[in-house]
């Protein structure tokens, strides 16, 4: 009797054990099993170097923008303003790159060196992110009431500053930033890398980033443990600002146009593939691989659909059901204990 | 006569490791006010949350007018005409007086919608009932406290009330409130509705109460008319035991002063003020008081975390009038606050990660990166000095005991290497033996020269514990107990200085 018992213990504990260890890696299970299923679909087909290529090209726009709030949602915040916010950066960046002789151009006649153009999108993306770490940290605003007003001034200033035009006839060597490449490597996939380490190192390496778990995780006790709140809080905004700043820049760059419907959704997008990657919208958990997986999972769907010539309109479907299951699934993992 | 509105028999509550209630029967009248005393923990909310199903009694029977009752928390027990008035009020204050008391049984008209005008009639006469003057169409929120609560016992009435608890009814009120306050209860009890009145306050008892129980350490005492007592009586019924738990020696050698409090008074003139002590190397000073006495209130502005209005504190002979956390901890403060679950743990956070956090800036090379690897050496250390139970160091903390946790939040703070610990409950929620390591934790801690503020609601730990107990009444200050002078009774009187 008692030696049965032991036995279904361990075998209970041992399925315990293999749940515990499959709920950790859901994100990359999800990822592997999704490649999987789609080359059994397409018979290879899809997984051949050019579709990845072009795949990991479509997304890595996004993946500037999931960095960014990824490090937010992680402090328990929210950003609704990217979408516009890479929109207006995407804008400004593109006006210091118009071909002089182009008579629409903004500055029709002028002609900037290369660094003017990067430089005002990342400083435009940075300011902003500035603006709604002010108003989260020393406004005390709710992050989803501060970014929807930011959201908005964002579009407005791009229309403003466009006149709603299109800013377009981008030089040669503002679009090769992003339209060139290294050996197989396109460009773009290079930035990302860059930029997925940078934040890697923040977040695990750097007692700021440590400090965005904390936050996230309970604030008051952060306060109590000597953390400045407040100017964490801040600067957490201001660097997914920037983020969305060099998004915008390659955005631009990328299309060879910047208009005002530019980026337009891409905070759902971002906030989307996040939840998938395993950032708790309770604040204080999430990893980098995460949010990359949860990017490329979001961007494999698809592009799967598609090349499976499923109607665009079913993709939307889709797409939508699988943020409400992964956040239920996050709900049910982190939902506090009572 | 000899039926009672409320009988509680027999009941038992065991906690990991603590039995809360031992074999309890607390027997109430209809038409009396049943005054429940004892000290913090002596197990009279633990009893009423029995009472409500907010605890599931682990032997026992309850009895509502004879019979056999189980509630499912407060709602279902006002539904039998159960309630409870609490300290904080827990009503909706953007909405009407007539609102908040027909909340989720507004009367209907015939077409299903809500009747406005029967609401207001019925809520009139309730506050006529209650002798209470305020015009249902007010806002709620707009009301002063006393009257807030005062509707709240008229929606109590509303449900037919046969038992009305009230814990500290009086504990933010001004005198006038208070003699309201009690014309309204003697009101109920003329109505022949059963009051269980729970209060630290003696005087007060006297002045209201018909009959008193008495509970120490999860025991019921007895039960006395108002008239076998006297002040003194009901003080060494509440506190006249021998300290059961075992203390560890504290040998230290008393040094420097190190921390010094200078008329510190908090932003709100309901909390501390004008407060003054010193506190020495190797020294515990045990800060005791009842609930309500602004102790945390007290130690969390010497800590940074709230602001003060006027005062000085010297920190190892450095003077200052405002300070944050940071500061605080720049200069060698560590804090252990009282909340735990509030601002104790990252509960999503590793051993490791909620061990360091308060030291991080120590642990960076040039380039301003953490150098992990020491990090982990160190948090280990620490947690396997204090003995700290975790299957890894990676474990998140939320998986562990109580007093695990506790021990690694002290680990956090040693860490900080600090000169001064403030200890806020250091053994609130933890067993019987990690307690014991707790002590000899701290006991170690002022041998090796460092100083302890210990908030303590568990009079023998204050006893056990300390070299001098201040104690604190209502804000203020009302003695400083020197070791010889440590003793239940004295630290009572100080702390029912005012009521």
């Amino acid at each position: 009797m008692a030696r049965n018992n032991t036995e279904k213990n361990d075998v209970l504990s041992t399925w315990a054990s293999m749940r515990k260890l499959a709920s950790k890696y859901t994100t990359w299970v999800t990822f592997v099993l999704l490649i999987l299923l789609l080359s059994i679909l397409t018979k290879g087909a899809a997984l051949r170097w050019q579709s990845i290529r072009n795949l990991l090209i479509q997304e890595s726009v996004r993946a500037f923008a999931a960095l960014g709030v990824g490090m937010i949602i992680i402090t328990k915040g929210i950003d609704l303003s990217i979408g516009y916010v890479v929109c207006l950066c995407s804008s400004i960046a593109a006006s210091f790159a118009q071909n002089p002789n182009y008579s629409s151009a903004i500055y029709s006649g002028h002609s900037f060196p290369l660094f003017v153009p990067i430089l005002a999108g990342i400083v435009a993306g940075g300011l902003f992110g500035l603006f709604n770490g002010w108003l989260v940290a020393y406004g005390k605003l709710p992050p989803f009431i501060a970014t929807l007003g930011s959201m908005s001034i964002a579009k407005g200033l791009q229309l403003i500053y466009t006149k709603a035009a299109v800013v377009g006839s981008l030089n040669q060597n503002y679009k090769n930033i992003s339209q060139g490449s290294v050996g197989p490597l396109p460009n773009l996939i290079i930035y990302v890398i860059i930029a997925a380490i940078i934040v890697w190192v923040l977040l695990n390496h750097t007692r700021q980033g440590t400090n965005f778990y904390a936050i996230g995780g309970n604030p008051q006790a952060a306060r109590v443990s000597g953390i400045n709140v407040e100017r964490d809080l801040m600067l957490v905004y201001t660097y997914a600002g920037l983020l969305y700043g060099v998004a915008g820049v390659l955005l631009s760059s990328r299309l060879g146009l910047a208009n005002s419907l530019t980026a337009n959704g891409m905070e759902l997008d971002a906030i989307a593939a996040v939840t998938v990657g395993g950032v708790s919208q309770s604040g204080g958990v999430g990893t980098v691989g995460g949010m990359m997986i949860g990017v490329f999972t979001m961007g494999l769907i698809n592009y799967g659909m598609t090349f499976l010539a499923i109607d665009s309109y079913y993709q939307q479907l889709v797409k939508g059901f699988i943020i409400i299951v992964a956040v239920f699934f996050d709900m049910k993992k982190y939902a506090r204990r009572a | 006569m000899d039926s009672y509105a409320l009988e509680m028999l027999d009941i038992t509550k065991r906690f990991p490791g603590v039995l809360a209630l031992d074999n309890v029967t607390f027997r109430v009248k209809p038409g009396t006010v049943h005054a429940l005393m004892g000290e913090n923990g002596a197990g009279k909310s633990t009893l009423m949350k029995c009472l409500f199903g907010i605890y599931k009694e682990d032997a026992g029977t309850i009895l509502l007018q004879g019979k056999e009752t189980h509630f499912h928390g407060s709602a279902d027990a006002l539904e039998a005409g159960v309630s409870m008035i609490h300290q904080e009020l827990s009503n909706v204050p953007e909405r009407s007086v007539a609102d908040n008391i027909w909340l989720g049984r507004e009367p209907k008209n015939k077409f299903g919608l809500l009747d406005h005008k029967k609401m207001l009639q019925d809520t009139a006469n309730l506050l006529r009932r209650v002798e209470m003057d305020v015009d249902p169409r007010q806002r709620m929120g707009g009301l002063s406290i006393s009257k807030q609560q005062a509707c709240e016992i008229a929606k109590a009435v509303s449900y037919d009330a046969k038992v009305v608890v009230m814990d500290e009814p009086t504990s933010s009120l001004t005198d006038n409130e208070v003699e309201h306050l009690f014309k309204i209860i003697r009101n109920l009890r003329s109505q022949n509705v059963a009051v269980i009145y729970i209060s630290h306050k003696m005087e007060e008892i006297f002045q209201i109460a018909d009959m008193v129980s008495v509970m120490r350490d999860g025991q019921m005492v007895g039960t006395y008319g108002v008239d076998e007592l006297t002040n003194d009586k009901l003080i060494s019924l509440m506190v006249g035991r021998d300290s059961t738990q075992r203390f560890p020696e504290v040998e230290s050698r008393i040094g420097d002063v190190c921390l010094k409090v200078e008329h510190l008074s908090a932003m709100n003139p309901r909390s501390f003020q004008d407060v003054s002590f010193e506190l020495h190397k190797g020294e515990i000073l045990g800060v005791g008081g009842l609930v309500g006495a602004q102790r945390t209130e007290l130690v969390e502005a010497i800590f940074g975390i709230r602001g003060i209005a006027v005062g000085r504190i010297e920190i190892n002979g450095k003077n200052f009038s405002k300070l944050t956390p940071k500061l605080a901890i720049d200069n060698g403060l560590g804090m252990i606050t009282e909340d735990r679950r509030g601002s104790g743990i990252f509960p999503l956070l590793n051993i490791t990660n909620n061990t360091a956090m308060a030291s991080l800036g120590e642990y960076r090379n040039k380039l301003k990166m953490l150098r992990h690897k020491e990090i982990e050496v160190e948090c280990r250390r620490y947690n396997e000095a204090l003995r700290t139970k975790t299957p890894t160091m990676e474990t998140l903390i939320q998986n562990l005991s109580g007093g695990n946790q506790q021990k690694v939040i002290i680990s956090r703070w040693l860490m900080t290497v600090p000169d001064i610990l403030i200890m806020d409950e250091p053994t609130r929620g933890i067993d019987v033996g990690a307690k014991l390591e707790i002590y000899t934790i701290m006991a170690n801690l002022v041998k090796e020269g460092k100083a302890i503020l210990m908030v303590s609601s568990e009079m023998p730990e204050l006893i056990g514990m300390s070299h001098r107990v201040m104690v604190l009444c209502e804000g203020k200050m009302t003695g400083i107990l020197d070791s010889g002078d440590i003793t239940q009774e004295n630290i009572m009187r100080l702390a029912t200085q005012f009521s």
